[in-house]
């Protein structure tokens, strides 16, 4: 392990730690919501993560598809299923939280409805590559990554299209109205989750390259045999 | 990493187990409660010179109770989905760091195994 991983393994562990004593000892208790609204730090965070994995996949697409350099494709796909790690986390947190909020587990409301595409889109890119092999994997999940990409901001605007009656989340600015313990927790739990997202990204990064490289070395050792 | 997140995993649950559990009030202290409420009213109207109003004891503790036992189910039913949700976050990050590590450790094996079934593994390394 390099010492830039251990620096950045013993940082997010610090926040890590750091964030859950800001959710459950620091953040005020929400009066209307009470004990349940916690979800709200690592939902929200998650979520956020997840918009920034994707982005970075949409990014790395797109250089990949101008550049063809494999390395772009193995950042793209390295950061794609983290994203998809922290989608699924919103995914499955969000039911537990609406359960008591809203007495229900799942309404076809926008940003829910949004989020479960932008999910399975990301699940579909997986599917593709594990379907298609060579440069024809990567160009077409690459395409699929730019697409895919396109529906985060439809995700996170999701609340301010489709009209107010349709909703159960609040709207985009409802973070800067809440009180500053709280947006500070937030922002915290959302930087603990992305040092965790570069950790990841490194490690899955470095890992794909070695079995890449490993690939290479044992076609050219089968080719000499 | 592992160990960082089952750790970190086992302190969340710690946090919570300790902080959050709610505070169960027994019958006695409730019985004690409403008399010395009863009380502090008889004792206000005695001061103020009014007459002294008739207050069912029995009637109003079973009212106190069952308000009680209300507010504690509430809130035992907040506390078992807050405790999922941030259960299911964290499985699904172990699983995953779990998952990374076995990747590793499959690489691992096969850069050996083909290490031994490389043909220049046998021959001496020059001198």
């Amino acid at each position: 392990m390099g010492k830039s991983v251990k620096i950045l393994t013993v940082v997010m562990a610090i926040m890590i730690f750091a964030s859950i004593y800001l959710i459950f000892a620091y953040a005020p208790m929400e009066q209307s919501m009470l004990e349940i609204q916690k979800v709200f730090y690592f939902h929200v965070s998650a979520a956020f993560t997840a918009f920034v994995a994707f982005g970075v996949n949409f990014v790395f697409s797109i250089r990949y598809i101008i550049k063809r350099k494999v390395n772009h494709d193995l950042i793209a796909v390295a950061s794609a299923e983290i994203g998809l790690l922290f989608c699924t986390a919103v995914l499955l947190s969000g039911p537990l939280w609406a359960r008591v909020s809203w007495n229900t587990w799942w309404e076809w409301e926008p940003r829910l409805t949004t989020t479960l595409v932008m999910w399975l889109m990301y699940i579909g890119y997986f599917i593709l590559r594990t379907i298609l092999t060579g440069d024809r994997r990567r160009i077409y999940s690459a395409v699929l990554g730019i697409f895919a990409g396109l529906n985060v901001p439809i995700v996170y605007h999701s609340v301010n299209i489709w009209q107010k009656a349709s909703q159960l989340h609040p709207d985009t600015n409802t973070k800067y109205d809440m009180p500053q313990s709280m947006t500070l927790t937030l922002w915290f739990v959302f930087f603990s989750f992305l040092s965790f997202y570069a950790l990841m990204l490194i490690l899955q990064y470095r890992l794909a390259k070695s079995n890449l490289r490993y690939e290479t070395i044992r076609q050219q050792h089968l080719g000499e045999m | 990493m592992r160990i960082i997140v089952l750790f970190s995993f086992l302190i969340v649950l710690g946090l919570f187990l300790m902080s959050q559990i709610p505070v169960v009030l027994t019958s006695n202290e409730v019985d004690e409660a409403v008399s010395d409420a009863i009380a502090q009213v008889e004792s206000t109207a005695e001061k103020k010179g009014e007459a002294v109003p008739q207050i069912d004891e029995d009637e109003v503790t079973t009212a106190v109770k069952l308000a009680i036992e209300k507010l504690e189910n509430d809130q035992k039913r907040r506390l078992k989905f807050l405790c999922a949700a941030y259960f299911v976050i964290w499985l699904a990050i172990m699983l995953y760091v779990i998952r990374i590590g076995r990747k590793q450790h499959a690489l691992d094996l096969r850069l050996s195994q083909l290490e031994q079934d490389s043909p220049n593994s046998q021959e001496e390394p020059p001198e």
